[in-house]
C-alpha cells in the first residue's frame, strides 16, 4: 500500500482559494466571490456530475458539498498483500510473479486495470444489457434473462493487459509500468456473446463492436466514457467470448465488473469491458476512447525507440502474444546447492496455445525442455514445471521461454519498442541463490 | 546548499522538508523512494512548480499516475494536451501550464525512478 496522498478535502481546508484556483481555475475577487468561467466551471461541474446554476454566487474556496461526499477512500483489503499497487485513482494493481502460481487465479491475486472510477455496484435488478446498432432487433436484456434464457458456459480464460511488461521498454512509454503480473486466469461463467448477437440478428453491415459500461470517467463528466473499446465481429462471435456473470463460481467482485462484463480471452484486457451495459454493433472499426490514436495500437512497421509514429501508421492490436511467467521460486529465494528443486510457472499465447517450454539457469547458454501441461480448455494458461539442480553455490537466474503452435517464441531481450509500450513478451527472469 | 548535498543527504532531506520549493534542478530528488513521506505534495518530488502540478492533477487522479514513470519534455507536453483535449482537464493559463511542464520535464524526467 502506498502512502495516502492528500485528498481534495484536505487541500480545501488548508488553502481553499488557492486550491480552487489551481484545480478549477477560479480566482477570487476582492469581494471573495470568484467567477467560475468556461473550462473551470465545466471542470467543477464535471466533478460534481452536473452544472452549477448559481455558480456566480458561490463563495470562492467553498468546497462543493457534493465533492466532500464523493471523495472517499478506497481500500484494497480484497487483494493479497503481495499485489503491486501502481495507482489508487484509477485503481491499477498487478500480481507479483509468485502470485500467478494457481491454475485458477483467485480473486485476491487477479490484477485490476481501471480507466475510470471504481463504481458503486449496480444491483442485478437495475442492470440491463443493451444490444443495438447493426442488428435487426435491438435487445435490452435483464440479468434474469441472461441467466434463464441462454445457455451458460464455464471455462478458464487468460485475461492480460495489453501493456503487461511495459516497464521493460526504454524509453518508458507512458501508462502503467506493469512488470509481468497484469495477467490472470480465472474461471468465468457466462452467456456466449454470439448467442446474444444471433438473437438480435446481425445485419450484413455488422463488422465491429463498441462496449460501454456504467463506471465513470475520472473527471466525473457523465458524457465521457471511461473507456470504450470493442473487437472485430469474428472475435465477438467466437464461442469463448462471453458476457460473464460469475468469476470463480461466484458473483463477479465489483473491481472485476459486477454484475456482468465482457470476457474476450486472449486479447488485450480492455476489449473485455467491465460493468458492461451496452454492446453497440458497428458498421466500421469502433472509435470510442481507447480505440484511436496511439491507444492499444501498434506501428504497422518496426520503429526505433522514441519514434513519433504518425497515427495513420498505427493499427489496432489483435491477439496477445506468447509469454510465460516463473511462479516458483520466489524472486530472491535461497535453495540448497546440489539439491534438486522444482521451478514452475504458467505459459499462454493469446488466441494460440503453447507447445514447447524451455528454461535456462545459465543465462541462456543452454536450455532444457520443461514439462508442459495441455490447457484445461482453450484459452486457459498452461502449467509448466521442471526439476533443476544448481551445481554449486552462487547467484542464478531462471529464464523461461515459451513457443506457441505457430512457431513464435519469446525473445530474450525486449521486443520492438512502440509508442505506448504494448506486447513486451521478453523471457521472464527470476533470480535465486544457491547456498 | 549544493555543498550540503555532497556531504550529508539526511541534512539535505531535512532542508528540503523545511523549504521544499527551493529544491533546484541540480540537487533534485530522482527516485520516488527518496521523496520524504511527510512532504506536503508527496509523492511528487520537491521543486519549482510542484504545487501547480499537484493541484492541477489531483482533481481527477492520484499523483501516483504522475510519478509512475519519468518522461521527456515532449511526452509531458503531449500528455498535458491530451489531458485537456480529451480527458476533461481544466485548460491551465499559459504561464501555469509552462510552470507545470517545466516542473514535469525537470523533476520527473527520463532519469526519474518511479
Amino acid at each position: 500500500m502506498p502512502k495516502k496522498e492528500r485528498g481534495l478535502i484536505e487541500l480545501y481546508h488548508d488553502d481553499p482559494e488557492r486550491a480552487e484556483f489551481l484545480v478549477f481555475g477560479r480566482k477570487a475577487g476582492p469581494d471573495r466571490r470568484g467567477f467560475l468561467k468556461g473550462a473551470g466551471l465545466a471542470s467543477m461541474g464535471a466533478v460534481l456530475g452536473t452544472t452549477i446554476p448559481f455558480s456566480a454566487n458561490m463563495p470562492a474556496g467553498l468546497m462543493p458539498a457534493a465533492l466532500a461526499e464523493t471523495v472517499n477512500e478506497f481500500t484494497f483489503d480484497a487483494k493479497h498483500a503481495d499485489m503491486i499497487v501502481h495507482n489508487d485513482r484509477p485503481v491499477n494493481i498487478e500480481a507479483a510473479a509468485h502470485l500467478l502460481d494457481d491454475d485458477v487465479t483467485p480473486f485476491d491475486k487477479h490484477f485490476i486495470r481501471n480507466n475510470g472510477t471504481m463504481p458503486m455496484p449496480m444491483s442485478k435488478a437495475d442492470w440491463r444489457l443493451k444490444i443495438d446498432g447493426e442488428v435487426n432487433d435491438e435487445l435490452e436484456l435483464s440479468y434474469d434473462q441472461l441467466m434463464n434464457e441462454f445457455e451458460l458456459v464455464t471455462f478458464r480464460a487468460q485475461l492480460e493487459c495489453g501493456g503487461n511488461g511495459r516497464a521493460g521498454f526504454n524509453p518508458l512509454p507512458r501508462g502503467n509500468p506493469w512488470t509481468i503480473g497484469a495477467i490472470g486466469n480465472a474461471e468465468w461463467t457466462g452467456v456466449r456473446l454470439s448467442d446474444i448477437l444471433r438473437r438480435a440478428g446481425l445485419k450484413p453491415s455488422a463488422v465491429y463492436t463498441g462496449h460501454y459500461s456504467y463506471d465513470e470517467h475520472l473527471s466525473g463528466d457523465p458524457d465521457r466514457p471511461s473507456i470504450s473499446r470493442g473487437g472485430p465481429i469474428d472475435k465477438m462471435m467466437d464461442p469463448h467470448t462471453i458476457i460473464a456473470i460469475k468469476m470463480n463460481g461466484e458473483d463477479i467482485p465489483i473491481e472485476h465488473g459486477y454484475p456482468a462484463r465482457v470476457v474476450a480471452p486472449g486479447w488485450a484486457g480492455s476489449v473485455s469491458q467491465k460493468w458492461v451495459t451496452r454492446i453497440w454493433v458497428r458498421d466500421r472499426e469502433h472509435d470510442g476512447p481507447g480505440m484511436t490514436g496511439l491507444s492499444y495500437r501498434m506501428p504497422r512497421f518496426p520503429v526505433a525507440p522514441d519514434t513519433e509514429v504518425p497515427h495513420e501508421d498505427m493499427m489496432v492490436m489483435g491477439s496477445m502474444i506468447v509469454k510465460s511467467a516463473i511462479t516458483n521460486p520466489v524472486a530472491g529465494a535461497e535453495v540448497r546447492a546440489g539439491a534438486p528443486f522444482e521451478i514452475r510457472g504458467q505459459a499462454w499465447a493469446g488466441d494460440n496455445h503453447v507447445v514447447r517450454m524451455e528454461t535456462s539457469i545459465d543465462f541462456g547458454a543452454t536450455w532444457q525442455t520443461a514439462e508442459l501441461h495441455a490447457p484445461h480448455n482453450r484459452y486457459s494458461w498452461q502449467r509448466w514445471k521442471q526439476t533443476i539442480i544448481p551445481p554449486q553455490a552462487g547467484y542464478y537466474e531462471v529464464w523461461s521461454r515459451a513457443t506457441d503452435n505457430q512457431g513464435n517464441s519469446q525473445p530474450m531481450v525486449v521486443p520492438g519498442w512502440n509508442p505506448r509500450g504494448y506486447l513486451n513478451n521478453s523471457c521472464h527472469r527470476i533470480h535465486f541463490t544457491a547456498v | 546548499m549544493r555543498k550540503i548535498t555532497s556531504t550529508c543527504g539526511a541534512a539535505l532531506a531535512a532542508l528540503l522538508l523545511a523549504v521544499p520549493l527551493q529544491a533546484s534542478a541540480e540537487d533534485r530528488i530522482t527516485r520516488l523512494a527518496d521523496v520524504p513521506e511527510d512532504f506536503e505534495f508527496y509523492p511528487l518530488p520537491p521543486g519549482e512548480g510542484v504545487e501547480e502540478v499537484y493541484y492541477g492533477c489531483i482533481a481527477c487522479h492520484s499523483l501516483r499516475t504522475v510519478t509512475n514513470g519519468g518522461y521527456s519534455r515532449r511526452v509531458w507536453d503531449e500528455l498535458l494536451d491530451w489531458m485537456v483535449e480529451s480527458q476533461g482537464m481544466m485548460d491551465p493559463e499559459p504561464d501555469i501550464r509552462e510552470e507545470m511542464l517545466d516542473y514535469l520535464a525537470t523533476y520527473i524526467g527520463e532519469d526519474w525512478e518511479g
